[in-house]
């Protein structure tokens, strides 16, 4: 029998390839920026790095595992809640970390860190929860 | 909730991994099912049904708290 749960809308295994070609090649990217070869404009840089590092993480995050059953499937709800809340806790958390170590509420946390700090917290979970399934 | 999976799939000799493959999941849920980790889905339950030709309810049962 078929291994892949059906009807779960998750991406094919291949996306993994192109989650950390995206990744290598924006890491390259930056590289040659750094190291002078490609000239380009610092913010444009960042731009191109930001979305591509959230776009591989987004994919891997997508995509299913080899065998994706679904006690899987399960444990990856349950990881996708989890950094859900993880981030809630941040936002809320955040400004009174703020208070005691600057002296005020200013939130320093942008949308990119959020997701990014969510998304590694979700694959944190996932391969814990998936170890001890 | 109880369940007699791995009673019954010692009655018929057969690995984790045999059952596994027979139903279409991985060991290790196989293994949480035994372990009373992880409840199947109906799904799930009605293929471990078939493989030991016995009914859900011979092979699960509800516990006080369920």
């Amino acid at each position: 029998m078929n291994k892949i749960q059906t009807g779960s809308q998750l991406l094919p295994v291949y996306f993994k390839k192109i989650a950390f070609g995206i990744i290598i090649t924006t890491v390259l990217f930056e590289a040659l920026s750094y190291s002078k070869i490609l000239m380009i404009d610092k913010e444009l840089l960042n731009t191109i790095s930001r979305s591509g590092i959230l776009i591989s993480l987004l994919l891997l995050a997508l995509t299913r595992s080899k065998i994706e059953d679904e006690l899987t499937l399960n444990i990856r709800i349950r990881a996708f809640a989890g950094s859900f809340a993880f981030g809630v806790g941040i936002l809320i958390v955040e400004p009174f970390v703020n208070l005691i170590f600057d002296g005020s509420f200013s939130s320093d946390i942008g949308s990119t860190q959020l997701i990014m700090t969510m998304l590694c917290f979700y694959f944190l979970m996932f391969f814990k929860m998936k170890k001890n399934r | 909730m109880k369940n007699v999976i791995k009673i019954q799939r010692a009655i018929k000799d057969l690995t984790q991994e045999a059952l596994a493959k027979k139903i279409g999941v991985s060991r290790q849920t196989i293994n949480s099912i035994e372990k009373n980790r992880y409840v199947p889905s109906t799904i799930l339950a009605l293929k471990l049904s078939e493989v030991f030709d016995k009914n859900v309810n011979e092979l699960f049962e509800l516990e006080e708290n369920d």
